[in-house]
């Protein structure tokens, strides 16, 4: 009779009660205060599912899941491409390896709020160095505290400025892995660089890809500190993305009971998406 | 003068139709199952209990447990291609059961109203066609 070792339970356990107090028991309330009204003091009143029904139907939500919608898919189409792009122009070995290891792990060391502060004094029209720059030297009227499509430009850029580098280094990781046969027999057929990408390369990084392009998806849908601080979902409610939308209902106007709907169509959505590309780009390992 | 006259009348008859004693008496409390099924379990405690969602959890962590049995006696997850040409195992299948149920019933919320009874048949033909064909 084969012996089953069931000890590996016991090494699971410490992370499966983390997870049920970060996550399993928040989420647990938050399902609670979403059929329910609250004054404070912590009496609840039933109120059915009048909350879903009411964001579900509110043009307010609809607008910031449309803007964070187009936030998630604009930086993903730059993203993913720009990091696979600088992984391959990044150089194999020698000296210059550590040192863009070095410069592209930099951005990914700064606090989230301290990259929207930066950012937002780096383009502020008087003082800020793009600001001023862009405004007095090229000639080009920028001021993102009135102009929404200034503004989104900035939040998109400052996007791309901090999160690239997690893809290039995925990217690389799965580059460099790639064993050095693959090259040579590429070249004995004499393969072009297109098709040493196509066919070997972007292959081989299918794994580290589908972590890549998972995170960011999962990150930008989520993103709040960066837009937060450097727009303040302004000008008007241009950068109001749904995170920053569901803070300012849940804790500026504390309607928890509508906040707490909002965050589970917001979890159902990520949940879907996430599923749906994991899926399909594993699909033919199955 | 014979407005006040006339409300002199009609206001104690009023009150004695009803007896002195009920005027001030607070309103009695009926007991109905939906107040029970939907009143805070643990009055005053911040997670915010009730019934109702005391049974969702159940339901769900339920059919978890069921899945867990069933994985004792035959093991292996019962991977097979399905109708979307997805492999999937029995916990892939009630993910997507469940997940499209919710999507089921937010689509209705939102495009219908709050009365549950079609998407509840809805969600039960696509719980089963989940585990059946996907």
């Amino acid at each position: 009779m084969r012996t089953v070792n069931q000890r590996g339970w016991l090494f699971v356990l410490p992370v499966l009660l983390l997870v049920a107090f970060n996550a399993l028991v928040p989420l647990m309330t938050v399902v609670n205060y979403s059929v329910q009204e609250t004054f404070g003091n912590n009496q609840f009143f039933w109120v059915g599912l009048r909350w879903f029904e009411e964001i579900l139907q509110s043009e307010r939500f609809h607008a910031a899941l449309g803007r964070q919608m187009l936030f998630t898919v604009t930086i993903l189409i730059i993203e993913i491409p720009l990091g696979v792009a600088i992984a391959l122009a990044m150089p194999r070995r020698g000296f210059w390896v550590p040192v863009c290891l070095v410069l592209m792990s930099l951005p990914l060391l700064i606090p989230w709020n301290v990259v929207g502060a930066m950012w937002n004094i780096f383009t502020l029209p008087d003082i800020g160095l793009l600001g001023y720059t862009l405004n007095n030297v090229l000639g080009i009227d920028y001021n993102m505290t009135q102009d929404p499509f200034a503004a989104w430009i900035t939040v998109i850029v400052m996007d791309v400025w901090h999160w690239t580098s997690l893809v290039v280094l995925l990217s690389y990781a799965g580059l460099i892995s790639i064993p050095e046969a693959y090259y040579q027999a590429a070249k004995i057929d004499g393969a072009s660089n297109w098709s040493v990408f196509r066919h070997i390369q972007l292959p081989k990084m299918k794994r580290v890809l589908t972590i890549a392009v998972l995170l960011r998806f999962m990150d930008s849908f989520n993103i709040y500190t960066e837009p937060f601080v450097l727009t303040g979902g302004g000008p008007g409610n241009s950068t109001t993305l749904l995170s920053i939308d569901l803070v300012k209902v849940a804790l500026g106007q504390f309607d928890l009971g509508p906040a707490a709907a909002m965050s589970l169509i917001y979890f159902a959505i990520t949940l879907a998406v996430s599923w749906l590309f994991y899926t399909l780009m594993t699909r033919d390992d199955r | 003068m014979r407005f006040l006259l006339v409300l002199g009348i009609i206001l104690p008859a009023a009150v004695l139709a009803q007896g002195w004693g009920n005027v001030s008496a607070p309103k009695e409390e009926v007991f109905t199952w939906a107040d029970w099924w939907f009143e805070p379990l643990f009055s005053g405690f911040w997670m915010a209990w009730t019934r109702a969602t005391v049974s969702f959890f159940i339901f769900i962590f339920g059919f978890i447990a069921i899945l867990a049995i069933i994985e004792l006696f035959r093991p292996g997850g019962g991977e097979r291609l399905g109708i979307i040409r997805l492999t999937t195992t029995r916990g892939d299948r009630l993910f997507i059961g469940l997940l499209g149920s919710a999507y089921i019933f937010l689509a209705w919320i939102g495009l219908v109203g709050t009365l549950l009874w079609v998407p509840l048949g809805i969600t039960i033909a696509w719980l089963f066609f989940c585990f059946w064909k996907i």
